[in-house]
């Protein structure tokens, strides 16, 4: 008889055989496939996708030498506080007014309020409830739940109204983990022992 | 050719270059969706709806995650659903199917009983046990991937895992004394 450990690994060894599966089906596949439209894809996004692809680039040691010094002569060019708003460098995120795109977008720090609130969005497809718990609403796992984004495959979302000021949230998922914002920036010390991350809301630029 | 390449050529209008990609993962996916499944059937409906899925999304595909993990999570949460869908529908591992399930494993590797048991024992488990089991020692994910295509934590994972490893050894164990008595 074997032992409960060789039984296990018997089983993985199964398992792990390849499974024949039948030849029509991925026949019938192909065929579903080839009368399903054809995948299109915008003249932005095509672009966007073509700026963002990684590719390599070929440059020379003089030609990096040469970069780097020309960045160095404009960086140290640069007037430092010349024309700057004194409001501006003290609330940098004031002027912004869509924060939608900032909270989306991946910014650690939002903008301006509006009256849509900010969008929270976590990539989370194998979840089955996501809540936005934070210090504005008691870390209540009840109250605000994101929904299932209708455009983005395993995003979730909700449009939260916050006041201006700092605030500090997470993600708890299935009612079990927390999932500090991947996009936005940690949260460091306080009273909340959960990994977290900060949000700054500035104040209505209108 | 890479499946960025491939994705690639797809969306500049050669459509007929998915199949290169249904070719390099039907195979290997089928694996998952069948154990996961218990039957052909329901795989086969599992994978189609996740390669039809993931054609419609190819403008949304990211060329910074890999196209099989990409695909991949969509047939996880396929399963899941197909398996929600037959539940409402059927009682799970009708007798019948064990022994077409059997017999699409690839024969002379395993004797059919043990197959059988196998089957038997894996349909046993709670299905997030399986697939932890099966995301973990079959598909040989790490703790950290199987978070990120499940949605579940890495303790939670460990534990599915553990239980599923005590639960499928305690029924093979059973299945084993029955038969050899």
């Amino acid at each position: 008889m074997s032992e409960p450990r060789d039984l296990i690994d018997r089983a993985v060894r199964s398992l792990r055989q390849p499974v024949e599966m039948d030849p029509a089906a991925r026949r019938r596949l192909v065929a579903t496939l080839r009368e399903a439209p054809a995948p299109r894809i915008g003249p932005v996004r095509r672009a966007w996708r073509w700026l963002a692809r990684p590719r390599p680039v070929m440059v020379s040691p003089l030609t990096a030498v040469a970069a780097a010094a020309a960045i160095a002569i404009v960086a140290l060019a640069r007037p430092v506080g010349d024309g700057a708003n004194p409001d501006q460098v003290d609330t940098p995120l004031a002027s912004a007014t869509n924060a939608e795109g900032a909270a989306a977008n991946g910014s650690e720090l939002a903008g301006a309020a509006d009256s849509s609130g900010i969008r929270f969005s976590l990539v989370a497809p194998g979840a089955s409830r996501v809540a936005l718990v934070g210090d504005f609403n008691d870390w209540n796992p009840g109250e605000h739940l994101l929904r299932p984004s209708v455009t983005e495959y395993g995003v979730w979302e909700i449009w939260v109204p916050l006041e201006p000021g700092r605030h500090v949230y997470s993600f708890f998922i299935d009612g079990r983990q927390w999932i500090p914002d991947p996009v936005a920036a940690r949260a460091v010390g306080g009273s909340v022992s959960a990994p977290s991350s900060v949000i700054l809301v500035g104040e209505r630029s209108s | 050719m890479t499946d960025a390449a491939i994705v690639r050529r797809v969306l500049d209008g050669d459509s007929d270059a998915y199949a290169i990609l249904v070719d390099r993962y039907y195979d290997r996916y089928a694996r998952f969706a069948v154990h996961m499944l218990g039957n052909r059937e329901d795989a086969e409906e599992a994978l189609q709806d996740a390669f039809l899925r993931a054609y419609r999304a190819l403008p949304r595909y990211e060329e910074r995650e890999r196209f099989g993990a990409w695909l991949f999570r969509m047939l996880v949460n396929r399963c899941r659903t197909t398996a929600v869908r037959r539940r409402r529908r059927e009682k799970m591992f009708p007798s019948g199917e064990l022994a077409l399930l059997s017999a699409s494993v690839q024969p002379d590797v395993e004797d059919s009983a043990w197959r059988e048991e196998l089957t038997r024992a894996l349909a046993v488990l709670p299905a997030e046990q399986r697939e932890a089991f099966l995301l973990k020692h079959v598909e040989d994910l790490s703790y950290e991937e199987m978070a990120e295509l499940t949605g579940a934590g890495v303790s939670a994972l460990k534990m599915r895992v553990k239980r599923a490893c005590s639960r499928l050894r305690e029924l093979l164990q059973e299945e084993h004394s029955v038969g050899t008595t």
